[in-house]
């Protein structure tokens, strides 16, 4: 599954400690779904939305057309 | 909320937490969680192996009283090791729950092979012993042994999936 984790993180000028930090996940979570290696659950998919303030479908994107 | 409800202490647990050698390795940890297995292994060490011949010429309570020992320390383990993995995220938690998965599996199939090979008489074969065979490794002590490695290989592989 695509998504902008690492962008919107980017945007906000946040290290993967400091987003792992506020998703009460490990840093190497964080860069499992960054590097898309591996989808995260609906629960923290929904939290990580909620952080950015955006849609869940604004965050992640299935690979399928 | 589901992931913190069983941390065993402020932070998430990790499986670093008792990798014995790695960073994150601390003893308190690795005591709380496989604390039982060492009461478990101590006792299936003396009663399985070291002093196999004397225990079976103790009367049968005793001998019902060690196996029932055994039997309550890994289940005391195995309660300990469940908190643990609750305590992790949710990545963590897979990965643990796969090595955990592949290890009683693999060791499962090890055993029911190497049992097989031992009553077809192999060992015999290959290691001139003609009678009683000393290659017996379906006992609880080997079980654990096994299933400890085969723990830690599935972790090297696993955790190198998502790395």
């Amino acid at each position: 599954m695509k998504n902008k984790l690492r962008e919107l993180r980017g945007v906000k000028e946040w290290s993967q400690s400091d987003l792992a930090d506020k998703l009460d996940v490990s840093r190497q979570t964080i860069n499992a779904i960054e590097t898309e290696k591996y989808d995260p659950s609906l629960p923290l998919a929904f939290k990580i939305a909620r952080l950015f303030k955006l849609k869940i479908e604004d965050v992640f994107e299935s690979g399928r057309d | 909320m589901l992931y913190t409800a069983c941390i065993m202490n402020s932070k998430l647990n990790t499986p670093d937490d008792i990798a014995f050698g790695q960073k994150g390795y601390s003893w308190r940890k690795d005591f709380k969680v496989n604390g039982w297995l060492f009461v478990a292994a101590v006792i299936s060490g003396l009663c399985d192996i070291m002093f196999r011949h004397v225990v079976k010429q103790w009367p049968m309570g005793w001998q019902t009283a060690i196996v029932v020992a055994e039997f309550l320390a890994i289940w005391l383990w195995t309660r300990d090791v469940r908190a643990w993995v609750h305590g992790m995220d949710e990545l963590h938690r897979r990965i643990s729950v796969s090595s955990i998965l592949f290890a009683v599996c693999a060791t499962f199939f090890v055993m029911m092979f190497w049992h097989g090979l031992d009553r077809a008489g192999l060992f015999n074969v290959i290691f001139r012993q003609p009678g009683k065979v000393g290659w017996d490794v379906c006992t609880p002590t080997h079980g654990f042994l096994l299933m400890i490695l085969f723990y830690i290989g599935g972790q090297a592989f696993f955790n190198r999936r998502y790395k």
